[in-house]
């Protein structure tokens, strides 16, 4: 079984050289390649996963590792629970977005470095979840960073795709320092880089209050980068310009979700530091409430999606930061089934209009049937409309946090009313901003077609293979809700505490009377925009970045430059008299090569002779 | 007796060749083959070497030593461990891909001279069999005497071979390139004589089993080798003479200065200043100190750069950087990054100025306010630069990232008599200049490989709406940026002799185990009680 593991983090590497290789020697080759592979990767996912599900003992196994000094950097992989409900996820969305991109990248002539770097992702991500050594941990992180990356910038004639691409990379490898710091300290500490080890002797026992403060705040950074949370949360919205399908993956089952999955697989750390899950409590209830205002207002449906998952991401975190792994795990595995939904289908509008203001949109109920029923869904999941997944997650991590406000004793309770005030209020703005977003595509009359895009086609229903996984994933969206009524069948038997039906009842409650209020304005204001299109200066955090780091790293480097230039090749030229001295001696020497060596070797010696003198 | 002709061979078989090719150097194709086959000789030799030897340093599985002048105490002393070998195996494979290359890519002469390929070659393969020599050289004057023969033909390679449409600035790049790194050599040679006052043996083994540096002699000693090598290496602010030596350079005079010829220093840092120094003197940490002052001010003077050879030249101050911090911890993690580091730093910038050179070769220019959007006139040569860029930023899972991630632990668990909390800011310094590594790479991969003219996508109304779809945008024809000539994409032998270097840029990414464990172990046994 353990080698299958192996195999199934090399599949997609293979699969990506395969891609180049073939290149643009036929379709069948290039497609066949990139789907038949992922479509093996899903299959081998879920004979891993499946096992380990529920009650099962996890499988851990070393392949390799160097013998050296210090402890051990080995090739390990460790499957439970949580590895393989991340295979799965991780797979499945994979796999449907490269179904989904056979149809939405037709054409493109950059199909397969795309397709490669899909397989490339999701074998970073494989390795993310699947690895017991931390080196390997990191190079997966890290790689999901170049590829996300490569994936923004695929448009690359456009600015915002380039400036975009550059800012994502360098926000979260700055904060990748985080994991490379912690990583350093948790070796030092334990004398070992194998994290089944380190997690299981911390949840052993044996660690003070805070001991480890300063690894699980270094893991936190890396966090708040990867998932782009509050202050560095601005990456994500900007990284839209990358095709869709990219957005889906990246939303929902690799890149941001790695950044959940870390706090998860080193949960015992976290428990045993509340110094460092206070700090992701805050950040996650500034985070939700921040992104949910911004989603409610941009005028741009991929931004909406974008803000939205910074938003859900903060649940998640919230549920952590309270101590409910099971709530916050479950909570990503929802947000991944509803979000790939809405990025894909959003990626349908997109294909349909050519643009993704959701100003040029509106009135596409009719035209793009498909789209319609299945993103339906998705919005309504995302607002946690009964009894789709995202009611009955949301309502766990909810009841999480209540719970830790009344009698936790986990982190400060002050901390937990925040989360818990911060997350009931997100969940009446995601409301709004999904309801708004959902009436503007699909209801509000078509604006007359401006002017300059007169040779847009009447929007057109997608192809088969972009439908296909639209409709296969309102399956886990539909009945996800059963996971979190049988928590038991993914992490195996326990007390879960997962619902809380008065606590449900009045997020119903709240849930309707806000759609009702949107509803109504929408009405007042003509079946248009139901308030005010208003649009939010760009984050406030990024004139500090750049005020505060990029224009004095500039400046620093105009100076280094004019210092390398002028001073210090003062110096070197104003050592001057040597250099002339010498060059009128090879001038001297006429125009003999050999003779400057001559001269070389005589100087040499010289100095061999001081030398001599003074050692002697 | 088998070592000894493997040992001995490994200096004499290039030089050997070196001494054919000039004698074949009237006819100048069958030179350069000849050359050619006298670098895959090598190549095998050091493979056939790396297999046989045997043992720890000193042994006799592993040297050879014979009395060369008796009245001098000097000793033809040769011998490998896991911290040369790695290093010879890069060297070989270094000259076959630079030879491979000068089958067609021969560096044009200024003023219209012949080609004189042939010399060319002959003079790479001395310098082969120096660089060789001096990786296998135990007696520190037959180190300094390689170092030597290394040196000196690379001023000839600048001189003669480098930018021919500028003549003064080449021959002020070669004679400043000699100026400084023999000067250095001089001055290092001095501290070998210190040394020698002090523990009576030029035998470095002999001095790191028995020498105990201690006193205002031995710190001088230490302190004239460290700057010697500290020009070759070279640290901040020794610097200066590099970024002209390497940006004139004609582009496989660049490959071996930056692949091999750093790596002299970097080395001499591990084998010859190691056990001559004490890491109680404030000399360490100051070392430590410049050597994290170059990664940053590197990166910075990266960041600011307007031509890309220059910038590829300055990127390895910063890469030398941390090599030298690894070896200023004092301790086996230290070395281990020190190795891995300069192995990877061989095959990852000498693969970028092979790049360059195809750049420079195909634009006419190396000018980055120039060169634009080569993703869309040549796109597979963009995507080898961007595998590059990623390699050298550090990307995990290529070369590049282990030597200065393991660099960056080191300076965390330096050796206890070092000051813990210095060493803990310059790791940590040391990291940032790592995010100034890669923002000064992507802005190179957004200027000259996607920038360009593009149409302006923003809609008035709305700053937030992106606008997508937009894939068949055509970049500024090649016209644009290259008069008349056609662009051709990667040809063969560029990728016959790319793809050494890009290859195992990704094993040694994905099994770091392979240098580690080897470096670790000779470590141990050669330095003895550190770490």
């Amino acid at each position: 079984m353990s080698w299958v593991v192996l195999l199934l983090v090399a599949l997609p590497f293979t699969s990506a050289a395969l891609s180049l290789y073939l290149g643009h020697r036929g379709e069948l080759a290039e497609r066949g390649v990139a789907v038949g592979a992922s479509g093996l990767g899903l299959a081998l996912a879920a004979a891993v996963a499946f096992p380990h599900l529920g009650d099962a003992e996890p499988l851990g196994r070393v392949f390799a590792s160097t013998s050296a000094a210090g402890p051990p950097i080995e090739l390990s992989v460790y499957v439970d629970q949580l590895t393989a409900v991340m295979l799965l996820l991780a797979h499945t969305v994979a796999f449907l977005v490269q179904v989904y991109s056979l149809g939405y990248m037709a054409g493109d002539r950059r199909y397969p470095s795309y397709a490669a770097l899909i397989s490339i992702f999701t074998g970073a991500m494989t390795l993310v979840v699947v690895a017991d050594d931390m080196w390997a941990l990191l190079i997966g992180w890290e790689l999901m960073g170049a590829c996300s990356y490569f994936l923004i910038s695929h448009h690359w004639e456009l600015r915002e795709a380039r400036a975009g691409a550059v800012k994502a990379f360098l926000m979260t490898r700055t904060a990748d320092l985080g994991l490379l710091f912690a990583i350093i300290v948790l070796g030092m500490r334990f004398d070992t880089y194998r994290i089944s080890t380190i997690m299981g002797e911390i949840a052993a026992g044996g660690f003070g209050r805070d001991e480890l403060w300063l690894p699980a705040l270094l893991i936190t950074a890396a966090v708040i980068g990867k998932s782009a949370q509050f202050p560095l949360h601005t990456w994500l919205p900007d990284a839209m310009p990358g095709p869709t399908p990219i957005s889906a993956l990246i939303h929902a089952a690799t890149m941001v979700a790695a950044g959940v999955f870390l706090v998860a697989r080193t949960f015992p750390l976290y428990l045993s530091a509340p110094a460092a899950l206070t700090t992701l409590g805050l950040v996650a209830a500034l985070t939700m409430l921040v992104s949910a205002v911004y989603a409610l207002f941009t005028q741009d449906l991929k931004r909406v999606l974008a803000w939205s998952t910074v938003s859900q991401l903060a649940y998640m975190f919230a549920a952590l930061a309270v101590g409910a792994y099971a709530a916050g795990v479950l909570h990503l595995l929802a947000h991944g089934a509803f979000k790939a939904l809405l990025f894909l289908a959003a990626g349908s509008v997109v294909h349909a209009v050519g643009t993704t203001s959701m100003s040029a949109m509106g009135g596409l109920r009719d035209k793009l049937p498909d789209t319609f029923i299945t993103m339906t869904i998705g919005f309504g999941a995302l607002a946690g409309v009964v009894p789709l997944v995202g009611f009955f997650t949301k309502d766990a991590v909810i009841g999480a946090t209540w719970e830790a406000a009344l009698h936790g004793r986990l982190i400060w309770p002050w901390v937990a009313w925040v989360l818990f005030g911060s997350a009931v209020l997100t969940a009446v703005l995601t409301v709004a901003y999904s309801l708004r977003a959902w009436l503007l595509v699909f209801f509000t009359p078509a604006a007359a077609p401006a002017t300059f895009d007169t040779e847009v086609p009447e929007p057109h229903e997608a192809p088969l293979s972009m439908k296909v996984p639209l409709y296969l994933l309102t399956v886990p969206t539909v009945l996800g809700g059963l996971l979190v009524a049988y928590p038991e069948l993914v992490f195996g038997p326990g007390e879960y505490d997962l619902t809380h039906p008065w606590l449900a009842a009045v997020m119903t409650l709240l849930v309707a009377l806000t759609a009702a209020l949107v509803a109504w304005q929408w009405q007042r204001s003509g079946g248009r925009d139901p308030w005010h299109p208003f649009v939010l200066p760009h984050p406030a955090v990024d004139r500090i970045y750049d005020v505060g780091v990029v224009r004095p790293v500039e400046w620093l480097a105009r100076m280094v430059r004019a210092g390398d230039r002028d001073v210090i090749d003062g110096y070197a030229d104003g050592a001057g008299i040597a250099t002339r001295g010498i060059g009128w001696l090879f001038r001297r020497a006429q125009t003999g090569n050999v003779q400057t060596y001559l001269m070389v070797v005589v100087v040499g010696a010289c100095a061999v002779a001081v030398a001599a003198g003074v050692a002697g | 007796m088998m070592i000894d002709l493997l040992l001995n061979g490994l200096v004499s078989v290039p030089a050997g060749f070196a001494l054919l090719t000039w004698l074949a150097s009237g006819r100048e194709r069958l030179a350069v083959v000849t050359a050619v086959l006298g670098a895959f000789a090598t190549f095998a030799w050091s493979l056939w070497l790396a297999a046989a030897y045997d043992g720890p340093l000193g042994g006799s599985g592993s040297t050879i030593d014979v009395v060369w002048l008796e009245s001098l105490d000097i000793h033809w002393k040769l011998g490998v461990d896991g911290i040369s070998v790695p290093l010879v195996l890069m060297t070989t494979l270094v000259f076959v891909t630079a030879l491979l290359s000068l089958v067609r890519y021969a560096p044009a002469v200024a003023e219209g001279g012949p080609s004189r390929t042939a010399s060319l070659a002959a003079l790479l393969l001395v310098i082969e069999a120096g660089v060789l020599g001096s990786f296998l050289a135990l007696d520190m004057v037959l180190f300094f005497a390689f170092f030597e023969v290394a040196l000196i033909p690379m001023w000839f390679v600048i001189n003669t071979w480098g930018d021919p449409a500028d003549g003064p600035a080449r021959r002020r790049a070669a004679t400043r390139f000699l100026l400084f790194t023999v000067t250095g050599s001089a001055v290092m040679l001095v501290g070998f004589l210190l040394v020698w006052g002090g523990a009576d043996t030029f035998d470095i083994t002999q001095v790191a089993a028995t020498y105990t540096p201690s006193g205002a002699t031995a710190l001088a000693a230490s302190l004239l080798v460290g700057i010697g090598l500290a020009v070759k290496t070279p640290l901040w602010p020794l610097h200066i003479w590099l970024p002209d030596a390497h940006s004139k350079a004609p582009t496989v005079g660049s490959v071996i200065l930056a692949a091999v010829l750093l790596k002299l220093g970097t080395y001499g840092f591990l084998r010859f200043w190691m056990p001559i120094t004490s890491p109680e003197w404030l000399l360490v940490p100051v070392v430590a100190a410049l050597a994290v002052v170059g990664i940053v001010y590197a990166a910075l003077a990266c960041l600011a750069q307007t031509d890309l050879k220059r910038l590829i030249a300055y990127s390895s101050v910063g890469h030398m950087g941390f090599v030298v911090l690894g070896a200023a911890t004092f301790t086996v993690g230290g070395v281990q990054a020190a190795v891995f580091a300069s192995v990877a730093h061989g095959l990852i910038t000498g693969l970028l100025f092979f790049l360059a050179g195809a750049i420079k070769d195909r634009y006419g220019t190396s000018d980055l306010a120039r060169l634009k959007v080569l993703y869309g006139t040549v796109p597979r040569l963009g995507g080898v630069f961007v595998f590059a860029a990623m390699a050298s930023l550090g990307l995990p899972g290529l070369a590049g990232f282990w030597g200065e991630m393991l660099a960056i632990r080191a300076a965390v668990e330096q050796a206890a008599v070092l000051p813990e909390d210095t060493y803990r800011w310059l790791a940590f310094i040391a990291a940032l200049g790592v995010i100034l590594t890669s923002a000064y790479f992507l802005a190179l991969v957004r200027g000259m490989l996607q920038g360009g003219p593009m149409t302006p996508v923003t809609a008035a109304t709305e700053v937030d709406a992106t606008v997508e779809l937009v894939a068949d945008a055509v970049p500024a024809g090649p016209g644009a940026v290259a008069g008349e000539r056609a662009m051709v994409d990667v040809r063969g032998l560029e990728w016959a002799t790319w793809a050494p270097l890009l290859l195992l840029t990704l094993v040694l990414g994905v099994a770091p185990g392979l240098l580690l464990t080897p470096v670790a172990d000779a470590a141990v046994s050669f330095l003895g009680g550190i770490g």
